[in-house]
């Protein structure tokens, strides 16, 4: 029991830690953009649109991971709630 | 003209800002995952920056097609200084003085024409860069001018668009209607020398120059 809460508290901590990765990585797309945007020479704009664009579409599909995950992990809980509520109290046996 | 003239470029930055503050916040506060922070993080993350980056495309596409940008690679600066010169009288500068060629006076004259043009534009422009980055980026402007050629000799289709060739004042010019068929085929060109151009003479002027040296330098 006390193995599986720190497996789930491994998960959580790698949760926000790719969100956390996610939106650096937002920020450095979006700093390549902009750099394009305000210098637009060859250089800027061929990174911005290369480099920046998959940059910002890794860190979508990060954040898209962490949705996921966290949409199963709630999806199981809820299973897991409703079995304990479904299976009977085990009555005592008579004369026992 | 202001670069914030382009409405794209304004909403991209605007985008990339929100963003940014979203994003900023997040990465301070750090809040638990809750619905609502995922769906803040959905505009942080997601749709803000697809914002920025289709405005953003949309205003370097634009950028890409200014003379600014042409000249932005030091080889192009006497092209790009020529065009915007009020006192040259090249065939350049002449049609860039024109107001519907504007700050893309470069792109006017040297896009490809027809459906797929702009690709076909762009695709060499890609051409260019890596040219310029392996082949022509070392040299100074003066040996650029020696060096550098036009890949494609230029084509009197450019010409035509605006200069139709069933304009009756067009034919109205003996030279004109005496070379028509050649012009067509374009086996004379527009801006050959003796007719309308070179369009850049001082590019020629200096392979000239440098072609009156090499016998001098090869006799040493």
């Amino acid at each position: 029991m006390r193995r599986l809460f720190q497996f789930r508290r491994l998960r959580a901590i790698t949760i926000t830690r790719l969100l956390r990765w996610s939106a650096v990585l937002t920020m450095i797309a979006l700093a390549l953009m902009v750099w394009s945007m305000l210098q637009p020479t060859p250089l800027p704009v061929m990174l911005a649109m290369s480099l920046g664009q998959l940059l910002g579409t890794m860190a979508f599909a990060l954040y898209g991971v962490v949705i996921l995950r966290d949409l199963r992990r709630v999806r199981r809980e809820r299973r897991d709630s409703e079995r304990t509520h479904r299976e009977p109290v085990a009555e005592p046996k008579a004369g026992t | 003209m202001s670069m914030f003239s382009d409405p794209f470029l304004v909403v991209a930055l605007g985008c990339a800002s929100l963003a940014v503050l979203v994003l900023v916040w997040y990465l301070v506060r750090r809040p638990a995952l809750t619905r609502s922070t995922k769906v803040v993080l959905l505009f942080g993350i997601g749709l803000l920056p697809i914002a920025t980056a289709a405005n953003g495309n949309i205003a370097g596409y634009h950028a890409t097609k200014t003379t600014r940008f042409c000249s932005s690679c030091h080889v192009m600066t006497p092209y790009g200084d020529d065009s915007t010169d009020l006192n040259s009288t090249s065939l350049a500068s002449r049609h860039a003085r024109n107001e519907l060629f504007g700050d893309e006076n470069c792109y006017a004259c040297h896009a490809d024409y027809g459906m797929f043009g702009t690709i076909t534009t762009k695709l060499g422009g890609l051409r260019h860069v890596y040219e310029y980055t392996f082949n022509y980026h070392q040299l100074s402007v003066d040996e650029a001018l020696v060096k550098m050629e036009i890949l494609r000799p230029f084509e009197n289709a450019t010409c035509i668009r605006c200069h139709s060739m069933q304009n009756p004042t067009w034919n109205q010019v003996g030279d004109h209607a005496s070379t028509l068929d050649s012009l067509r085929a374009g086996t004379v060109s527009c801006a050959s020398e003796g007719c309308h151009g070179p369009a850049h003479p001082f590019s020629k002027d200096a392979k000239r120059r440098a072609a009156a040296l090499q016998p001098l330098g090869a006799a040493r």
